[in-house]
């Protein structure tokens, strides 16, 4: 109750107006809600589209479904196209990161920092949310980021938290919530990732009675292949829900056989 | 009457060299120095050469390398940064390649070869312990899946202790608590009766949740070299297959190189284990005093895992019993006494080592990938995806007299089909494919420096918009991958599949390698008459790294004789110049009794020449009898580059008749060149100057 009140005052707030630096509790609260709005408490299916160019390279080009059940930490990313990668899956259960090749029928253990398919994004971008969770935040300031006002937070990684980056900065649009940008960094402080998130939707979902929030669109730059980027475009979503078997090793093998 | 004078010259020097011993004895020992130097150091370097030349051109290169002419990189087939991805470019097409220069009269053979490092894919003991349950799972193997289970407990029991230590000391003890929690869970009974009864859940538990408390599996990086299997062995006379069997033609597969078997592929105890032994039997070293034993004999408690974890039940009662025997005074459970039995060191270590091989290694899986089973190779391919290729360890082998050298057993050869699977070439369809499914998207590139501008500029969008819910019925992704599936590779190929199609470059074997240059010459104007946009280029080059070296050494050589000859020449130069105004009285003389200027001039000339040919055919012959001494003996490789430039263990070097007149030639003109000042000077002096000083 004292959350929604907190959200409702802060998104009753106009943009443009001065702000006073949010307090713990308030940041703690853009966190919570970032999180709450992305997580649906049933399943989640999205057909998304990956692409990724380097430099001197050929680009990277995929089609992949990301099968999600926030309840249990469950995530299946399993490759349509092209011809050549149809049937690779990952599949996630609580903290262990599994890819499955059909070429030779072998499962893998792959770190948190796996590069998705060689790209540049990583299995927290098709991950739920929870950031409120994993990070302690720090208010930097209120900024513009294009047309829009944001609040520049500074997140630390909670002691055992298992995230990828151990520091990241986060711009929150004022108005809406929605993270526009996050940039990542190495426990040395240097810059590895910047991400843009510039598009979001919401969907109406039956089991959380309450919309699920998701970025249209992801745009992840390699702060340290410079040149490298990749883009996530999330095409359509489905919020309806899911069979249990499709979170294990076996399912994975038997579509992509 | 010519030869009568020169008979006096020749007797005059004589008389002059034994008169003036001390500047006959420094002269002469320079001179003997300089011919020892050029003979000994030219045969060494020229044994070296043809070792090397052995060692490359009938190991991998053949005489000469052909790759793409557009190649980014220098092709270096055993140094440079080929493990970092150089980038030879890659011949398209192998087959008209082929055609074209065994058409030539000077090449006997062209074999194709395509360079590769890839990654085995392989997971810890308890993922391979889990994937032995999965498929004992899968076929109802009852027995088997006791087995496992009781394994797996026992892992889970050892695991424990190191845990309950971690708890004490790890900041987040939670997370310790959890595994702990997990450990608990795979040691009780219920587990294993719930497994019984869901197995997919119980597997999924024991991998995301008991694998990880074990450090990730050996990451094996192999360097392939692609070719064809059929005609290689053939072609480069130092192969030989060392365990299990060719590839069969038509088939793919892999050779392991048996350096990489033994190096790479081996457990780690076992490697541990013959390092030391071969370091005490056959270098006679000690773990006591050489830094390279110590380390292995310090690292081998701490890999007792590697050992328990790899046992089978029976088979570890047995190990434990008979280490019980072996090691009365230790308790403790299988892993205590594994730890005790490789705690080794000079006085134990040779015992410690059969017992491993009689007892222990029968009973475990020595290699990572035994001969005759598969290995999952990865690569990233040139278009950027990964890629899996299961092959077969067909066997091992080894490039004879390079048995020990890390550069020439660091590549396996494989079959030229799954060398092109796992490079993935960008080809005109793949394009389409790609471009096709950019469009169906239409989203628009955008670049760092503008995003910010681009995604929230004056035109951005709102940031949550509503979307239709529900859309995603659609989405089968079993239906999407059967579409979208590519037919998988074929199982066997012809020999016309080996030669149409890629390689990233190509050896050719010439019928006479002593015609290198016109070789190259003919290769290299076949090639640019067919267009084949390729160049060519020698073994020596080809090589890298390796093929520079004795062209660098050669360089260093002459450098030194270059310095040493030329100090020479200042002290004959001297020596003889001091000679001479010592002698000006004699020359006045001899010039006053009608010598010619000329006469004078030869004096000097043959008294150098003559000392040049005693002491320069002395140090020839001293540089001769060291030669055949080393030659008889050999002289040790200490290391795995000088075994390769030795091509073998010792190098046993022989001098030849071009090495004895280079010496030869080379202190004459040195001679020579340093008499020629005090000679001329010689001719000036006039008889009256004589006469005044004997006045």
């Amino acid at each position: 109750m004292l959350r929604t009140a907190l959200v409702c005052s802060l998104m009753a707030s106009a943009p443009g107006l001065a702000r006073a630096a949010l307090s713990d509790a308030e940041m703690l609260e853009v966190l919570k809600t970032i999180d709450v709005r992305q997580r649906n408490s049933g399943d989640y299916k999205t057909l998304v589209y990956i692409e990724q160019k380097e430099r001197d390279k050929s680009d990277l080009l995929y089609e992949a479904v990301v099968y999600r059940r926030d309840e249990n930490d469950q995530l299946v990313i399993l490759f349509t196209k092209p011809k050549a990668e149809a049937g690779k899956g990952y599949l996630r259960i609580d903290k262990s990161l599994f890819l499955y090749d059909p070429a030779v029928g072998k499962w893998e253990r792959r770190t948190e920092r796996e590069r998705i398919g060689g790209t540049s994004s990583q299995r927290a971008d098709f991950d739920e949310s929870r950031l409120a969770e994993e990070y302690t935040p720090t208010y930097v300031g209120e900024e513009k980021l294009g047309v829009y006002t944001v609040h520049h937070l500074l997140l630390k990684m909670k002691e055992g938290a298992d995230v990828a980056y151990p520091i990241t900065h986060l711009w929150v649009d004022a108005a809406t919530h929605n993270v526009l940008k996050r940039t990542e960094m190495a426990l040395s402080g240097r810059l590895m990732r910047t991400v843009y998130y510039p598009q979001w939707n919401k969907v109406w979902s039956e089991s959380k009675k309450d919309s699920v929030y998701y970025p249209k669109e992801i745009r992840v730059f390699d702060e340290v292949e410079k040149g490298n980027r990749t883009t996530v475009v999330l095409r359509e979503i489905d919020l309806r829900s899911l069979d249990p078997n499709i979170f294990t090793k076996a399912w994975v093998e038997s579509r992509s056989r | 009457m010519r030869g009568s004078m020169s008979l006096v010259l020749v007797r005059t020097a004589l008389r002059n060299l034994v008169a003036h011993k001390a500047k006959t004895s420094i002269v002469g020992s320079i001179i003997f120095f300089g011919s020892f130097l050029v003979v000994f150091g030219t045969a060494l370097l020229d044994s070296i050469d043809r070792g090397m030349s052995g060692s490359i051109t009938e190991s991998l290169a053949g005489h000469l390398q052909i790759y793409a002419k557009d190649a980014r990189d220098k092709l270096q087939l055993f140094g440079g940064g080929f493990m970092g991805g150089d980038d030879f470019g890659a011949i398209r097409d192998f087959k008209p390649v082929r055609e074209i220069l065994e058409a030539l009269p000077e090449v006997k053979a062209v074999v194709p070869l395509g360079l590769q490092m890839v990654t085995v894919m392989g997971g810890n003991e308890i993922d391979q312990t889990l994937e032995e349950l999965r498929q004992a799972v899968k076929s109802g193997d009852d027995d088997k899946i006791h087995s496992l289970a009781v394994k797996l407990r026992a892992m889970a029991d050892d695991l424990l202790p190191d845990l309950e230590r971690r708890r004490h000391i790890a900041r987040d003890k939670a997370e310790i608590e959890n595994q702990l929690r997990d450990l608990a869970r795979v040691r009780s009974d219920a587990f294993w009766a719930e497994l019984a009864k869901d197995p997919e859940r119980g597997l999924t538990f024991l991998e995301a949740h008991v694998a990880p408390l074990v450090l990730d599996g050996r990451f094996l990086y192999f360097r392939n070299v692609a070719t064809d299997l059929t005609r290689f062995p053939r072609l480069f006379d130092r192969f030989e297959l060392v365990d299990g069997q060719m590839v069969p033609p038509g088939e793919p597969g892999i050779l392991l190189a048996k350096r990489t078997y033994e190096t790479w592929v081996k457990n780690p105890v076992a490697r541990d284990l013959d390092k030391i032994y071969q370091g005490l039997t056959t270098q006679n070293l000690s773990i006591a005093t050489a830094t390279e034993l110590a380390d292995a004999a310090r690292r081998l408690p701490r890999q007792y895992r590697r050992i328990s974890f790899q046992l089978a039940v029976e088979d570890a009662r047995t190990v434990e019993r008979e280490l019980r025997r072996l090691l009365p005074e230790s308790t403790g459970d299988l892993g205590a006494l594994l730890q005790d039995f490789l705690r080794v060191d000079d006085d134990n270590a040779v015992g410690r080592y059969r017992f491993f091989y009689d007892v222990i290694a029968p009973r475990l899986p020595l290699y990572t990938v035994p001969v005759g089973s598969d290995v999952i190779l990865r690569a990233v391919t040139k278009t950027g995806y990964f890629k899996a290729a299961k092959v077969k360890v067909w066997g091992t082998f080894r490039f004879k007299g390079l048995e020990d050298s890390d550069l020439a057993g660091a590549s396996n050869l494989i079959d030229l089909l799954t060398f092109r699977e796992l490079y993935g070439i960008m080809t005109d369809d793949k394009q389409r494919e790609l471009q096709g499914i950019r469009d169906a998207v239409g989203v628009k590139d955008v670049a760092r420096e503008d995003a910010e501008a681009a995604l929230f500029g004056g035109d951005a969008r709102p940031s949550s918009a509503d979307a239709t819910p529900g859309t995603l019925g659609a989405i089968d992704a079993v239906a999407e991958i059967a579409a979208a599936k590519a037919p998988a590779p074929a199982v066997t190929f012809t020999p016309e599949e080996v030669d149409n199609g890629l390689t990233i470059s190509a050896a050719v074997i010439l019928k006479d390698p002593s015609r290198l240059h016109q070789g190259l010459a003919a290769v290299q104007r076949a090639i640019d008459a067919a267009n084949l946009n390729l160049q060519v280029v020698d073994w020596q080059t080809a090589a890298g790294i390796p093929g520079q070296l004795v062209t660098v050494m050669r360089l260093v050589l002459y450098l030194a004789i270059f310095i040493i000859f030329l100090v020479a020449l200042v002290i004959i130069n001297n020596a003889m110049l001091m000679a001479m105004v010592e002698r000006i009285g004699e020359i006045g003389t001899m010039r006053a009794i009608g010598a010619q200027r000329s006469l004078v001039m030869w004096m000097f000339i043959v008294e150098i020449l003559t000392l040049g040919a005693i002491a320069g055919t002395a140090g020839a012959l001293a540089a001769l009898a060291v030669v055949s001494w080393l030659g008889h003996v050999g002289i040790p490789a200490p290391n795995d580059q000088l075994q390769f430039l030795f091509s073998g263990p010792r190098l046993y070097p022989a001098a030849g008749l071009e090495n004895l007149l280079l010496g030869c030639a080379s202190v004459c003109l040195v001679s020579l060149g340093s008499t020629l000042y005090p000679a001329r000077m010689a001719t000036r002096v006039q008889p009256v100057v004589a006469m005044q000083a004997k006045e």
